[in-house]
């Protein structure tokens, strides 16, 4: 049952990574065919109108899609300090109360997310050039937000068996 | 308790919460909803303002740059470049006393060039010049160090990610920050070099013999290493003479770092995809600090912070160059604690208000240049300071055999070297500024 | 009782706007309250979020007062767009008296949860290039920054390749010949160094120029129904035309400095004469019609507000 769900959930993360980084390929190309239009206007091309819009929408979805990945691999900034001094039980309990926490704050982003979405939805708010909703740009981030909260909420499960059992937390990278 | 009360609390808090090992961006997340609620008496401000934070961040044009120059420095990694880098520097420096380990830094630096992060940086250049230190008979502490310290010219030497985030905070030109960069960078690839010349001199043993190579092999070598150039001059040159945007241009150099390691068949597709996850645990892990830092720079300002603090200073009657001082040395002892990113984040919204209000006899821009520049360079060194040095970690955990005591011993002449060179830009502000012509 | 309110905008305090009309309304209305009204005063987006959440900061209640560019939603205040169309603007003064009547009579629910002190708009915009702009034809290729939605249409429809990027970009990419100009008033010179970067500006012949923006100065709805009569009282004494006129004289004053610094850098200042600029509003009609076509389709009397817009600035103007 374990390795099940976190076989699928780390399959998961590991694919929106996947999808989010092809995301950012495509807007490296963008961004390159855009410049070299806009630098042989003279010929009869241009830049690729909203350019800019599609970078910031793009990047914004990218973004949202290495959360989940980030977190199951565990790979968020930390610092140890005073770790080596409170000794392993202390710490286990430390990560379930830290993953615990961060499962709150990523509800708490998808909550106020969804009613970011809302409101941009309300007013009618477009992109400036190429005027597509604003709110269209939340809504792709939301369901993937909504990854992350399950993969935070899979870590606090994570760190709860390898508090009881520290064979398996050895075992890990 | 007032407004400012509750916010200088928040720091002891953070600090300790970082230091149980809680990661910085939540730590910094946590006590930025709560600060804001307790300073404001209600929820709504935190309500109101996380229903666009998390969007407007991750999807800030000029943040953009960071996963790009991410990209291409996984490209980078992977295609080939840091061997015929270190090859080059080997066969140039090599033969001289210490020379394989100038040979890595000097590798490094070019490295740096056209990756914007310090451990990438060293992770990627200890790979290749770890096993040949070890050939000829360097000691571990010089080896580890030495990596460790070269690695920090992948943030010194632009492009750099840390760099981009201090134009954002302080609204400066990030073309001009990059090329106020350059001759910094430089002279502190010059200056590690320098140290371990000194220092395989006080300890001989700590350094084997390498036979000079021929000069048609140093040539060839050299030669190796153009696409490295051409995609510094393509990026860093492009920005500055503006043929693009900052964005734009870190796109060109993930494009182009990418066509080279495939013409260099270094990018397969297993490659490709490691390149682009290790883009992604990078990315969000930059992306979530850059959040928690919104958030709780914005508990700081509704609990005015920034403004009673410079106020505060000023009020202090004491000299412009003694603050400047005063806050550098803040960051290096924080830099024994924090990594750098999150340094920057935390601490610059607070302090450049302080220091701008503060008499330099300076233009106000070429003074946020020279500052960035001088707070790069102080962030970067907490890089490899014990206990919690990021670079010392990343290296020491390549080279297996070596304790992490003497990597922690390694590092010290380089750290030396940090210090004159701080000193020097401090005195002679024209070091920094005079490419930039403010 | 004593009412702490937490003002939120996006520009610098030596702005302007913030100077020479946000900092005096504030002194004013503190003074005015017997100090029982204080104001803190967050200026350069201090208290987090970019320019566009302004409007949903104050709605929300999460500051108490805002003043942004409508412009930054499109969309979001869509009646206001009447304004910026093609030579609407008169002098910053004569357009905002007649932009806060309009929004009097065709704005009432465009900003729900809101107290608007005040609506104005800025100055005549101007083309700021570092090729001459002397007629129509100059400009086919140019790369300009277009300022707001319904300016940057018309740009491309005469010619211009309209490039949409923040106006904080705008001075690097204009030294670096990312573009080749931008489309301002003189106010916004200033701050951007304008005045060094091109030699050229182009503004035209008669009484009314190229384009303004609209402007919104506004309080949230909760926190001004709770105040208690006599305060309110203070709120009404600076809010409506008088408060817009005074914003708009702020814009007028700042845009003669601006001008005057071009001058003094030896920059050419192009007026294109009465048969150019007829031109001009010729080529721009079909704007006016598009956007005419756009509000009728969106169940608004586009032709209405256009016509309404119209005789409310030739009426401040006689
Ligand atoms: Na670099
Ligand atoms: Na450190």
């Amino acid at each position: 049952m374990y390795s099940t769900i976190s076989g699928v959930l780390t399959g998961l993360s590991r694919l929106l990574a996947m999808l989010g980084g092809i995301l950012l390929l495509a807007i490296t190309a963008l961004v390159v065919l855009s410049v070299s239009g806009r630098a042989l206007i003279w010929a009869g091309l241009g830049p690729i109108p909203g350019d800019f819009e599609l970078v910031e929408a793009g990047t914004a979805l990218a973004v949202f899609c290495f959360l989940p990945w980030c977190q199951m691999e565990r790979g968020h900034v930390s610092v140890d300090v005073f770790a080596d001094w409170l000794g392993p039980r202390v710490n286990a309990v430390l990560a379930v109360l830290f993953d615990l926490a961060m499962t709150v704050v990523a509800a708490f982003i998808l909550w106020r997310l969804w009613a970011g979405m809302q409101d941009k939805l309300q007013y009618n708010e477009t992109t400036y050039i190429l005027q597509f909703p604003v709110w269209w740009g939340y809504a792709v981030c939301v369901p993937v937000g909504a990854v992350f909260v399950l993969v935070c909420a899979w870590t606090v499960v994570r760190s709860l068996v390898e508090a009881r059992d520290p064979g398996r937390a050895a075992g890990r990278a | 308790m007032d407004k400012l009360e509750i916010a200088l609390w928040s720091f002891p808090l953070l600090l300790l919460l970082i230091g149980l090992r809680m990661p910085i961006g939540l730590a910094m997340l946590l006590l930025g909803i709560g600060g804001s609620v307790l300073v404001n008496g209600t929820w709504l401000p935190v309500m109101s303002q996380m229903k666009a934070m998390a969007y407007d961040t991750f999807s800030n044009y000029s943040l953009g740059i960071i996963p790009l120059f991410l990209l291409m420095g996984q490209f980078a990694t992977h295609g080939g470049l840091s061997k015929a880098l270190f090859d080059a520097a080997e066969s140039w420096l090599g033969h001289r006393k210490g020379g394989v380990a100038m040979a890595a830094v000097g590798a490094c630096g070019g490295f740096g060039a056209i990756c914007g992060s310090s451990l990438a940086t060293a992770a990627t250049m200890a790979q290749v010049a770890l096993p040949e230190l070890k050939r000829f008979g360097y000691s571990g502490s010089l080896s580890t160090g030495a990596l460790a310290a070269g690695g920090t010219l992948g943030i010194l030497i632009p492009p750099s990610v840390v760099l981009v985030i201090y134009a954002l905070l302080t609204e400066q030109n990030i073309a001009k920050l990059f090329v106020a960069a350059v001759v910094p960078g430089i002279l502190a690839a010059l200056g590690y070099m320098l140290a371990i010349a000194v220092y395989v001199r006080l300890k001989p043993d700590s350094a084997g013999h390498r036979d000079p190579a021929p000069m048609a092999e140093r040539f060839r070598a050299l030669w190796r290493i153009w696409p490295v150039l051409a995609v510094f001059v393509l990026v860093v040159g492009g920005i500055y003479l503006g043929l693009f945007t900052p964005t734009e241009g870190a796109a060109f150099g993930a494009a182009g770092t990418g066509l080279i390691a495939l013409a260099n068949r270094g990018l397969t597709l297993e490659k490709l995809k490691t390149s682009l996850l290790q883009t992604a645990t990078s990315t969000a892990m930059i992306f979530f600090i850059v959040l928690g830092a919104a958030v709780f720079n914005t508990f700081l300002a509704f609990a005015q912070l920034p403004q009673e603090a410079a106020q505060w200073v000023t009020g202090q009657g004491v000299g412009p160059y003694t603050v400047l001082a005063a806050i550098l040395l803040l960051y290096l002892v924080l830099g024994c604690f924090m990594d750098s990113l999150s340094m920057i984040l935390l601490t610059v919204p607070i302090f450049f208000p302080v220091v701008s209000a503060l008499d330099f006899a300076m233009d106000p821009e070429a003074f946020a240049l020279w500052f960035g520049i001088l707070v790069l360079i102080v962030v970067e060194v907490g890089l490899i300071t014990p206990p919690v040095g990021m670079n010392l970690f990343v290296i020491n955990s390549m080279a297996r055999d070596v304790p992490m005591v003497q990597t922690y011993r390694g590092t010290l002449p380089f750290l030396i070297s940090d210090m004159l060179r701080v000193v020097l830009l401090v005195l002679f502000p024209g070091i920094t500024l005079f490419l930039v012509g403010v | 009782q004593d009412v702490t309110l937490k003002l939120h905008q996006l520009l610098p305090l030596k702005a302007a706007i913030p100077d020479k009309f946000i900092n005096p309304w504030i002194e004013r209305v503190q003074t005015q309250s017997g100090g029982r009204i204080k104001v803190e005063h967050y200026p350069s987006m201090q208290l987090g979020g970019k320019p566009p959440e302004l409007a949903q900061q104050v709605t929300d209640g999460a500051v108490d007062i805002i003043w942004t560019v409508m412009g930054y939603t499109p969309g979001r205040f869509p009646r206001a767009e009447a304004f910026e169309l093609p030579f609407m603007v008169a002098t910053a003064e004569e357009t905002s008296v007649a932009f806060q009547k309009y929004a009097d009579k065709h704005m009432q629910n465009d900003f729900p949860g809101m107290q608007v002190l005040a609506v104005h708009t800025h100055g005549p915009g101007l083309i700021h290039s570092k090729a001459p702009v002397s007629s129509l034809e100059d400009l086919k290729g140019m790369k300009l920054r277009g300022p707001t939605r319904v300016i940057t249409g018309m740009l491309e429809q005469l010619g211009a390749v309209a490039i949409g990027m923040p106006v904080p970009a705008v001075p690097e990419a204009v030294s670096k010949g990312v573009i080749d100009g931008a489309v301002i008033p003189w106010e916004v010179t200033l701050p951007l160094k304008m005045a060094e970067l091109v030699g050229n500006h182009t503004g035209f012949e008669g009484d009314r120029g190229l384009y303004t923006a609209t402007f919104l100065f506004a309080m949230n709805k909760a926190r001004y129904d709770a105040l208690p009569d006599d305060l309110k009282k203070v709120i009404d004494d600076n809010s409506g035309v008088e408060a817009a006129r005074l914003a708009g004289r702020a814009m007028d004053e700042v845009d003669k400095i601006g001008m005057a610094k071009a001058q003094q850098a030896g920059n050419t200042i192009i007026t294109l004469d009465a048969a150019e600029t007829a031109r001009w509003k010729e080529a721009a009609t079909p704007v006016v019609d598009g956007w005419i076509a756009e509000m009728d389709g969106k169940g608004m009397d586009g032709a209405g507000m256009v016509m309404d817009a119209r005789d409310l600035v030739a009426a401040e103007t006689k």
